[in-house]
């Protein structure tokens, strides 16, 4: 069951090595909190899931790093090869002399088709050294030219080739970036999943998620949340949130942890602190009608699926009765099928107890309501068209994007 | 069972039919006693929940193994319900029994002799658990097209379902086709190398190399007793045979399989052409191959055995048959079928409180009422339909509707069968690699299989994407006919 990530552009490959950097110092991490054979068996599968041995037993990154300029990538294969632990593939990565100057246009019309041959062959590469493989994960940013360009592109590719594999996209967006074109590309093909993270969270998250449970197969967890092809849209949240230092001050409950995500859940919010406890989920006496424009006034966050990963001690008596509420879900699917949760005794590095919530629900309504508006804006007013204009992107693709996107943000406020 | 009149003289001697039944027990897995056939007769309750599960065991599509013992009895009893409503089993009384096990052994003896009487059950069975030592595969299609599909579950659909559901399952369903694809195309690739990797090592020549079992026989001659009926290796098709299903046990990945057996083949002494030669006790070589040899011999006598048990029942089955026509003349006749819907009363506890009787009667009527308003609707919208589904127009339509399809079919049947080399037989096959132009003249090269099996795909998709712009063109109609609607297509597959 072995993923192979690829990076794309600067972002993509920072947030790449943290992750990877992660997964590794909690899989080495001594506060397991389970007994020795399970530990056993979660360091090897995830060993097996993210790194390919060597002979002189570092593990390697099944992973392909691409830049069109070679600073970053540079700084990233170092810093793991300074981590002894494990470091990138000698021939793993791609990168050229010149960048691409911050346009999107340019990283998808014409970084991309030029360099397509060496990029699959090196994720081809990459995937034949699985024995067992079952996906990509595709980490970019929305901003920027070759992250996104290429990586739009790159993604539409391997949906081609690669049909019946597993694909999480995981974008970054840096707030109060316009990043509209790669959103539209990605969330256009099925079987793409886009998962809009906080840059900061990222490398904990992801860690997690991908590791949530030995036997898991990445496709449990996107069977589970992303099946419909109009909701595809994934979003993370994890408490506690705290730096390592301060935990070794602070205890948690389960109870207490599992209330805070929920009402992160319910009320968008992106970090624990600042959760507004107003929020409510609506009472189940209302007609639908109006609990639609109740939702909209009090920002509530309907959700299509949830699925919440618990790690840590005594993670048995975890209640998550709350989650199962059927008034924070939409009409058409019942909360047993809409709620999933996945409990281990085996902790997440230094956190005794840690909960992740993976979502697919209404927060990025507002913001892609916002981005779209305001591309609009500067589409009809010709702003920076050229740009697109320029290498290939004709007005048709605009309005094709639009349209789609459109059509992504009313299924999502049709909860 | 009517359509079996016996001879009443053959075979009628004395302890004949505990003979019988005891074979036909033998033969199907985890068979009951002939005691429980014979307590049957006269529907006693404790012989009740052995037939259920026995009848599970023969109608669930699933391969054997423990899964299957951990299912709640009631699970199994509905599922057997909706497996032989699907399959069309006549007699009502059976979908009335209660789930519990409580009740109707009888009725359920009946079911498994309309079964028994309908195709060769005990033979599927034994085909169903073999183990097989070859890695096999079948060629044809027949088997999936004629074997039933799983039961319908029990729906009732309240009212509108949103199309949304709809859409959230279907897509369920593609993730699982699209990992069940992933798996097997996983499978494949690692066939291919134990084929590889093993040329060289097996007696037979003619084979050349071992199969997943015989490799995971010599890797793992402990873990060789999983070796047998339940759980045992299954054709390719169905389901991992162990040596491939890497990811269930901790810690043992793809790397230390490899490992073990290249070790394994490295040593001199245990290649398994060494087998026909007379082993050493006292060497430590040969005993690491006795184990998991006298595990696979056991499985082996242990199939024979159900196959002599398989034999003696179609000796003897004769007597049986007698002795069920006596069990269904112990039955009451059964009222013929309702030709319609038995009508579902909200269930009412019989607390003896008087308005619950009040509202129960207030409900009787209500539904009377909304049948007798349901019924003079049907008449009127008849009347009105009737130009519609009569007339001389209406059944041209229909007679030309129908040869454009059979057209279809056999222009599809046609563009498939020019291609199929007549030598291919039906069943399973076993897959063995060898050098080019080494086949034998009876063997089915995987070149022409994969070949014919592409341009059938071709044609198929030819049909799917003509039906498609079909239904683009229809749609595209419909949207035009209103003004001022625009068509938005969803986001392409």
């Amino acid at each position: 069951m072995s993923i192979v990530t690829v990076q794309l552009g600067q972002c993509g490959n920072q947030i790449g090595f943290e992750v990877f950097d992660a997964l590794l110092r909690d899989s080495h991490s001594s506060h397991g909190l389970c007994c020795k054979r399970e530990n056993e068996a979660y360091q090897a599968s995830c060993k097996e899931r993210f790194f390919s041995e060597e002979e002189n037993g570092v593990p390697i990154a099944r992973a392909v790093l691409v830049d069109m300029e070679p600073k970053v990538i540079n700084q990233t294969l170092s810093k793991a090869a300074q981590s002894g632990r494990w470091k990138y593939g000698q021939h793993a990565c791609f990168c050229q002399k010149q960048g691409s100057g911050n346009n999107w246009a340019y990283g998808y019309s014409v970084h991309g088709p030029r360099h397509e041959e060496s990029i699959m062959n090196l994720i081809r590469k990459e995937v034949e050294k699985c024995d067992s493989f079952s996906g990509f994960f595709i980490i970019m940013s929305m901003a920027g030219g070759t992250g996104s360009g290429i990586g739009a592109f790159v993604t539409q590719n391997l949906q081609d080739q690669y049909s019946n594999s597993l694909k999480m996209n995981q974008i970054i967006w840096p707030y109060g970036t316009d990043g509209v074109s790669l959103f539209l590309k990605v969330s256009e093909r099925p079987g793409v999943v886009a998962l809009a993270c906080n840059p900061s969270t990222l490398g904990g998250q992801g860690g997690q998620i991908r590791k949530s449970r030995d036997r898991d197969h990445p496709g449990d967890l996107m069977e589970h949340l992303v099946p419909h092809p109009e909701f595809k849209m994934l979003s993370v949240r994890n408490v506690p949130h705290m730096s390592e230092n301060s935990l070794a001050y602070s205890t948690f409950t389960w109870a207490g942890l599992l209330k805070h995500l929920r009402q992160m859940l319910i009320s968008n919010a992106k970090m624990e602190e600042g959760i507004d406890w107003h929020v409510q989920p609506p009472s189940s006496g209302l007609p639908s009608l109006g609990k639609m424009s109740l939702n909209k006034d009090l920002h509530f966050n309907t959700s299509i699926a949830n699925l919440v990963i618990l790690r840590g001690k005594d993670v048995q008596s975890a209640d998550v009765e709350g989650f199962k509420d059927p008034a924070l879900y939409t009409s058409w699917l019942e909360p047993v099928n809409a709620f999933n949760v996945w409990k281990t005794q085996r902790a997440f590095s230094k956190y005794e107890k840690s909960a992740v919530l993976v979502s697919n629900s209404q927060f990025l309504v507002k913001p892609l309501d916002m981005i779209v508006g305001k591309a609009w804006n500067m589409f009809a007013s010709k702003a920076y068209i050229h740009q697109y204009t320029k290498f290939g992107i004709e007005e048709e693709d605009f309005l094709d994007s639009f349209t789609s996107l459109e059509q992504v943000v009313a299924s999502y406020c049709n909860l | 069972m009517r359509g079996r009149r016996v001879d009443p003289a053959a075979g009628a001697r004395a302890g004949a039919l505990p003979e019988a039944i005891a074979a036909l027990s033998r033969s199907l897995p985890s068979g009951p006693s002939p005691e429980i056939f014979r307590r049957a007769k006269f529907d006693r309750p404790d012989a009740t929940s052995a037939l259920w599960q026995l009848l599970f065991r023969v109608l669930s599509p699933l391969p054997a193994g423990s899964a299957l013992a951990s299912i709640a009895l009631e699970v199994q009893a509905r599922l057997v319900k909706s497996a032989l409503c699907s399959q069309g089993y006549p007699r009502l009384a059976l979908a009335q029994l209660p789930e519990d096990g409580s009740q109707g052994s009888r009725e359920l003896l009946l079911a498994l002799s309309w079964l028994l009487a309908r195709g060769p059950v005990p033979e599927q069975m034994v085909a169903q658990t073999r183990v097989p030592l070859g890695d096999e595969m079948t060629v044809c299609q027949c088997e999936a097209l004629a074997s039933l599909g799983p039961p319908a579950p029990h729906m009732e659909t309240e009212g509108p379902v949103d199309v949304r559901h709809v859409q959230w399952l279907m897509g369920k369903l593609r993730f699982r086709w699209r990992q069940l694809v992933s798996s097997q195309q996983e499978q494949c690739a690692l066939l291919s190398k134990i084929h590889l990797y093993t040329r060289g090592c097996h007696s037979d020549q003619s084979l050349g190399h071992l199969s997943v079992t015989e490799a995971e026989m010599l890797r793992d001659p402990e873990g060789g007793q999983q070796v047998s009926g339940a759980g045992a290796a299954q054709n390719l098709d169905l389901a991992y045979p162990k040596g491939l299903h890497f990811s269930c046990t901790p810690g043992m990945g793809p790397r230390t399989f490899w490992n073990d057996l290249w070790l394994v083949c490295q040593q001199p002494g245990l290649l398994p052409g060494d087998w026909a030669a007379p082993l050493d006790p006292g060497g430590a070589s040969a005993c690491s191959l006795l184990f998991p040899l006298r595990v696979l011999l056991r499985t082996l006598e242990h199939e024979n055995r159900r196959l002599e048990a398989v034999l003696a029942w179609r000796r003897a089955e004769l007597v049986f048959w007698q002795w069920m026509d006596t069990v269904l003349g112990t039955c009451a006749p059964e009222a013929p079928a309702a030709a319609s819907q038995p009508t579902f009363l909200p269930w009412v506890p019989e607390c003896g409180d008087g308005e619950l009787e009040l509202v129960v009667r207030e409900l009787r009527t209500l539904e009377e009422e909304l049948r007798e308003a349901a019924e003079r609707r049907r008449v009127a919208w008849e009347a009105k339909a009737r130009g519609c589904g009569r007339g001389p127009e209406w059944s041209a339509a229909r007679r030309a509707c129908r040869e454009t399809v059979e057209k279809e079919l056999g222009a599809l049947q046609r563009c498939w069968e020019q291609d199929r080399s007549p030598a291919q037989a039906h069943g399973p096959h076993r897959l063995v690699r060898r050098e080019d132009g080494a086949a034998g003249d009876r063997d089915l090269r995987a070149a022409e299989l994969i070949r014919t099996l592409r341009s059938q795909e071709a044609c198929l998709e030819a049909m799917l994407r003509q039906l498609q712009g079909q239904c683009r063109q229809e749609l595209a109609r419909l949207a035009g006919a209103l003004p001022g609607l625009i068509w938005i297509p969803p986001p392409g597959r």
